[in-house]
């Protein structure tokens, strides 16, 4: 990113391979749909892009492309509503529900079962509030630090933790129930 | 991955054109350069159709047969003292130390709270040294201040969003503390042009503009400097 803000053109495709595999991971666990991870992540570069001559010397690149993603996001979503709203006659097109897992009638009980605890997690995870969830995939999917995960969502370090630790704790309280139903 | 998305991604770049780090900073430079002149000319104008040209009053008539006069320490105190916040706001507001994504929210709160609070307490402390400055003007109740304040910083606040362009992280917040920073330059202004230091004009004509131009900050910088998809 350095090289690049200093008009290095050719370094925008070794930012791409650099940061890119990470950012559309998080988009599309983020937003359950390929297409739409694909599209929010090449408005996250464009805009890094634009933005290459505020590019400060050192500064660690990854919670930016994160924060702008986040930002993205939020305005993607934001957008949805109002379009399913405007044409209510549609049908609805949550992309954060799409999520089907298949199992294969063959597949042994045990793989079902996992699937299916796989699936209850999920479902928990989108059920969560939006700053729980972020703070969760921040820092166990993408491994940021509660630092970087702090400056991504725009707070302090403690009420990361918090956010954090009551998602972890929703996920273990299904996890609990998983175990003892089976 | 899609197979072309590197392509597409980088074609949609080279189709775009975007400025480098020399030409940002040349372009910030220009726009501080139409800050400062048109927060000045704001207030030449200003001294111009109220009070003669004068850009600089000492004193007045407090009532019929009652003047009082500040003397060029105190002016140059204030004036000096608002000055140094002038310039710690604008640190805090346009730096963004070194992160993309700037100061701490806690750390633009405190400054938010800072910045007004230091504002006043510098004004009156000063000012208690001179007591004749204290006193009541009941035909100043302070707002040709309030007007003058907003005068001077409305051309620096767009200027300063103008610089920081966009920020994915509390754009409100950032927003507003432009608008202070734009509001404690403008009070060395207004230190300089109004002789009053009596605590309710003070209050109205001097620290209420600079919670107006916090909230249109505020208002600005999340309309202009959010993350948007275009």
């Amino acid at each position: 990113m350095e090289r690049y803000s200093k008009g290095d053109e050719a370094a925008f495709a070794e930012l791409y391979d650099a940061i890119a595999p990470r950012l559309l991971g998080f988009l599309r666990k983020a937003t359950r749909d390929p297409f739409t991870a694909e599209d929010l992540m090449q408005q996250t570069l464009l805009h890094m892009h634009r933005a290459r001559g505020s590019f400060i010397a050192g500064a660690p690149v990854m919670p930016w492309a994160f924060a702008i993603a986040r930002r993205l996001l939020f305005d993607n979503t934001r957008r949805r509503r109002v379009e399913r709203r405007l044409f209510s006659d549609a049908p609805a097109d949550d992309n954060r529900r799409t999520y089907e897992p298949t199992a294969p009638a063959a597949l042994a009980d045990e793989l079902l079962h996992v699937r299916r605890l796989e699936w209850r997690l999920r479902q928990r995870l989108d059920d969560l509030p939006e700053s729980q969830r972020t703070a969760y995939r921040l820092l166990r999917q993408e491994g940021l630090s509660l630092k970087g995960a702090a400056t991504v969502l725009g707070t302090s370090v403690t009420a990361v933790k918090l956010r954090a630790h009551r998602a972890y704790v929703a996920l273990r309280a299904v996890l609990r129930d998983a175990e003892e139903a089976s | 991955m899609s197979p072309g998305l590197k392509a597409r991604v980088l074609a949609a770049a080279a189709a775009e054109p975007s400025p480098t780090r020399a030409a940002v900073r040349r372009r910030n430079r220009l726009i501080s350069l139409v800050a400062a002149a048109s927060g000045i000319g704001a207030f030449v104008l200003f001294a111009a159709l109220i009070s003669g040209s004068h850009l600089l009053r000492l004193g007045g008539e407090v009532m019929p047969q009652q003047h009082v006069e500040r003397p060029v320490w105190l002016v140059v105190t204030t004036a000096g003292g608002a000055g140094a916040v002038a310039v710690a706001a604008l640190w805090l507001a346009l730096s963004r130390g070194r992160s993309m994504l700037g100061r701490s929210p806690r750390r633009l709160l405190y400054g938010s709270v800072l910045i007004p609070v230091s504002l006043l307490a510098w004004k009156l402390t000063s000012s208690i040294a001179f007591g004749d400055a204290m006193v009541a003007w009941p035909d100043r109740p302070g707002e040709r201040c309030l007007s003058l304040s907003l005068l001077v910083a409305a051309g620096p606040l767009l200027s300063f969003l103008a610089i920081r362009r966009t920020t994915p992280v509390q754009p409100a917040l950032n927003g507003a503390v432009l608008g202070f920073a734009a509001g404690a330059c403008a009070w060395i202004a207004v230190d300089l042009w109004c002789p009053v230091a009596y605590v309710p004009h003070v209050l109205l004509g001097h620290v209420l503009p600079l919670f107006v131009l916090a909230v249109a900050g505020a208002l600005l910088g999340q309309a202009l400097l959010s993350v948007r998809r275009r």
